[in-house]
């Protein structure tokens, strides 16, 4: 079967797979009616907990275990990332080059809008429990603010600043150990674990909503640095697919 | 409204994947990432639509694109050779470096060279750390991994060996002693016993000096000089091979050959 | 949005996204690819019980509609992230390959690498 008549093949079946299933869909999909009692029952577990966002206190708070897993299958992937690119070979004599932009315009920018950016992501973080946002996306637009001034003004003057990448290392792996402590916690005053140590609170004001703020700060602390990690190996590298 | 969004996602997804170059394709689907999180937004999912900007049309955009770029910087790895790459005082001089300059300014990027020894610089070159390799190195030395573009200087091997003490087997000739010519024209000055294989400009710098005391013998074959270029720089292979030829069409090879090798 | 277009969307981008996996042959589009079909599982989760007029998931007064399902977008949020987290370990993965075999074409590696078996 020659090459062509193989991608054709290809083609039309996917085509088909998906007509198929297109039109399962539009003829006899039938919704669950899920609706209203399932979404009550969210409502009044995030009341109980005392958030305003729905939606943390379901990833924060009853399905935490899920988060918790997901933050051990990043920080994975930047170990892997940070040891599969940073290989220098013994006794090269080529250091990694250090992209900066020459102008001067953009890296006053960049210093002007790195302290606006970073200062968004933390509140995004902080305010998790309020309003949209949460620990995962205030940890990657602060690490995006320190992309945009690496980019700018060359990615050591940023890491220098910043602390050495042994520190980092250790405080987001610190960052880990201590949400695992509090899981774990509540076992000590005869709770069962994964139950929430602060209190409620009135809802609407910062200090509320039981875990969910420590959680978002310590899971933005870890994605921050995982990600900042992950791309100033990619800056560092030579690059030149 | 959404809904006219949302059945836009698809063609626009298409239109991504089907592009020839990588980064029209990466540009893409930053692009689908920032409609996507429109989307997101419109049926109510917040919380998602934030996340799905901040890595979707960010973060992984910076990621593929900065895998995909070509840094600023030619880097030579080069072995001196008088006539042919050499410093001169605070300079540079030779007719590779030449060569090498034009291409630098033809492409817009800036050169560095470093002097290596001489076994170096190929696995320079293979390893990537290197875009370059000059230094009178002959097309058929190292001809895997990399691409290889000739330039029309001839030149031919010799061996050196000796000078033989009785008794001493012949060493089998390997390159200068340590790499570096400047340690081969120390030793020959001091008569020391070397046992070499040297391409034509060496050799002819090397005969400035009293080579009476060593055995030369012209090795078989007619080779040509080459640069040396990594394979992942298609774009610069083709690019020296152009400067090669026009140099070589206008003349101007020869005038440089001349004032630099004879 | 309506639930079905959402779906349905989800379900040819699905397509598109194996169409580009198999057709293609650079490493990188391949990737992006992948990418493609992993947002489309999120979309499809997202649009499961998506009504036209569904109030975001805040338990804020000014919304008055019937709130939407929060718990799809919990599960997703992990999702994304976890993309991010393995297309940049698999980009990294394209990188060496380029710098061991010097092509991004994958008959082209599979050749070499059953030339090195041999």
């Amino acid at each position: 079967m020659n090459r062509s008549i193989r991608r054709s093949l290809y083609i039309t079946s996917i085509f088909a797979l998906v007509g198929a299933f297109c039109a399962i869909v539009w003829h006899g999909f039938t919704y669950a009616g899920a609706g209203s009692a399932s979404v009550q029952r969210w409502i009044e577990t995030a009341t109980l907990l005392g958030t305003r966002n729905v939606v943390s206190s379901i990833y924060l708070g009853t399905r935490f275990l899920d988060s918790v897993l997901e933050l051990l299958v990043f920080a994975v992937a930047v170990l892997g990332v940070r040891h599969f690119l940073d290989e220098t070979a013994p006794g090269s004599t080529a250091e990694p080059p250090d992209p900066s932009s020459e102008s001067h315009v953009v890296s006053a920018a960049a210093r002007l809008m790195l302290p606006i950016v970073v200062l968004l992501g933390l509140y995004l973080a902080v305010h998790g429990h309020l309003s949209p946002g949460g620990g995962f996306s205030g940890g990657v637009v602060a690490a995006s603010g320190l992309l945009m001034a690496a980019i700018a003004i060359g990615s050591a003057p940023v890491s220098r600043r910043l602390a050495p990448p042994t520190a980092l290392e250790r405080i987001e792996w610190s960052a880990m150990l201590l949400i695992l402590a509090l899981v774990v916690a509540p076992v000590a005053i005869s709770l069962p674990p994964f139950s929430p140590l602060l209190p409620a609170g009135t809802v609407g004001r910062l200090a509320s909503g039981g875990n969910v703020l420590p959680y978002n700060l310590l899971i933005a602390i870890k994605v921050f640095i995982g990600s900042w990690t992950v791309v100033q190996q990619f800056l560092r590298h030579r690059g030149g697919i | 409204m959404t809904n006219a969004l949302v059945l836009l996602l698809p063609v626009v997804a298409g239109i991504a994947l089907l592009q020839r170059r990588r980064l029209y394709a990466v540009i893409g689907m930053a692009v689908f990432s920032l409609l996507l999180a429109a989307v997101y937004l419109l049926a109510a999912a917040p919380d998602v639509a934030i996340t799905e900007a901040a890595i979707g049309a960010a973060l992984v955009t910076f990621i593929y694109v900065l895998a995909l770029r070509k840094t600023g910087r030619l880097v030579v790895a080069a072995s001196e050779v008088p006539g042919l790459i050499q410093r001169e005082g605070d300079g540079i001089s030779g007719l590779e470096w030449v060569i090498l300059q034009r291409l630098a300014h033809a492409v817009g990027m800036d050169l560095v060279i470093r002097f290596v020894p001489h076994e170096e610089v190929g696995p320079m070159v293979l390893r990537g750390e290197a875009d370059i390799a000059a230094g009178g190195l002959v097309a058929s030395d190292i001809d895997q991994g990399v691409l290889v573009v000739p330039y029309p200087l001839p030149t031919a091997r010799f061996r050196i060996t000796g000078p033989a003490s009785p008794g001493e087997q012949h060493a089998e000739p390997a390159g200068p002693p340590t790499g570096y010519f400047a340690d081969l024209v120390d030793a020959v000055r001091s008569d020391e016993p070397v046992a070499v294989t040297l391409d034509l400009a060496r050799f002819l710098a090397l005969t400035r000096y009293d080579l009476s005391a060593y055995t030369v013998e012209r090795m078989e074959g007619d080779l040509n000089y080459a640069l040396l270029v990594s394979f992942g720089r298609v774009d610069l292979h083709a690019q020296l091979a152009e400067l090669i030829d026009e140099l070589d069409s206008t003349g101007r090879m020869e005038r440089l050959i001349r004032r630099f090798v004879e | 949005m309506n639930g079905s277009i959402g779906i349905i969307v989800a379900i040819s981008l699905f397509g598109v996204g194996t169409l580009g996996l198999i057709l293609r042959r650079d490493l990188v589009i391949k990737l992006l690819a992948l990418g493609l079909v992993n947002t489309s599982a999120i979309l499809c989760l997202l649009s499961l019980d998506s009504q036209a007029t569904s109030a975001p998931p805040l338990l804020v007064p000014a919304y008055t509609q019937q709130m939407i399902d929060p718990l799809p977008q919990a599960l997703v949020l992990s999702a994304i992230v976890i993309n991010f987290a393995i297309l940049a370990l698999a980009l990294v993965f394209v990188m060496r390959i380029v710098e061991q075999y010097h092509t991004l074409d994958p008959q082209r590696v599979e050749h070499e690498v059953e030339e090195e078996r041999r």
